[in-house]
């Protein structure tokens, strides 16, 4: 790429290459790594539901809304698919059974905790808060495009390959908005 | 490497048109490689690219694929 990352003015993802792969162990098994992502995705799900409840701007409780919606369809689809890799009975107690319950119900996509990325947004304008969503998103955009490389379960590696681009649109739906409110 | 590798001509894309085959592509179908040190690396980088330092990428070479283009910065 000519230029280098300087001519890039496109999003950029931060930290070490091993980032976020840390919920995602090499131990892991496919029905593991679904429970993980599913708690990712809800506490991204808990934290844009907030946001939305917050908000004054029409327009930003709108797309709050939206990316709430979209992250309980990222559950359902990995719902789905441990129906699929692991029978209806295994995914009974799921995703408790996986995760330890307190960790995993304070983080969300990007690896901020919820708690503290609420605190932070007390009072902030949405411009600020839109291009937080933007970092944690594409973070998170990283993380399972990094997933979808690393694993070799074909079916895993489809769920992550549809989370990343699913974390790609919900990008482009930000960046649009945050394009208006600039 | 024999040496008239060193005289095959690469491809250069701009910022632009690195953003457009990205957008178009799902990241199983190229290599998208970061040359650069790990510090900058983590300070920010395409999301997706593996980090490979230029000194390094020749005890690595084995980790890209070449069958599927490569992208480097």
């Amino acid at each position: 790429m000519e230029g280098g990352i300087r001519a890039w003015e496109g999003l950029v993802a931060e930290g070490p290459p091993e980032a976020g792969t840390v919920y995602f162990p090499d131990t892991a098994g496919a029905k593991e790594l679904i429970g993980l992502a599913w708690s990712l995705e809800e506490g991204s799900r808990r934290f844009y539901s907030e946001l939305a409840g917050v908000l004054s701007d029409e327009e930003g409780i709108g797309i709050f809304r939206d990316l709430t919606a979209a992250e309980e369809h990222h559950k359902d689809s990995l719902m789905d698919l441990l129906h699929n890799i692991a029978g209806a009975e295994s995914a009974a107690d799921f995703p408790e059974s996986l995760a330890d319950p307190d960790e995993a119900r304070d983080v969300m996509e990007g690896g901020m905790r919820i708690s503290t990325a609420l605190q932070w947004a007390q009072g902030k304008p949405l411009g600020m808060i839109l291009e937080i969503a933007m970092s944690l998103e594409t973070n998170s955009y990283d993380l399972y495009i990094k997933m979808y490389l690393k694993i070799e379960d074909q079916r895993s590696r489809n769920v992550f390959g549809l989370l990343a681009g699913e974390e790609k649109l919900h990008l482009e739906k930000l960046a649009a908005l945050l394009e208006r409110k600039i | 490497m024999g040496i008239l590798n060193y005289f095959k001509p690469v491809s250069v894309m701009t910022a632009e048109e690195v953003r457009e085959f990205l957008k178009n592509k799902n990241p199983g179908e190229y290599n998208l490689i970061d040359v650069r040190q790990p510090l900058e690396y983590e300070r920010g980088h395409i999301p997706g690219a593996q980090l490979i330092p230029l000194g390094e990428l020749r005890d690595h070479i084995s980790a890209i694929d070449p069958s599927k283009p490569t992208i480097t910065y």
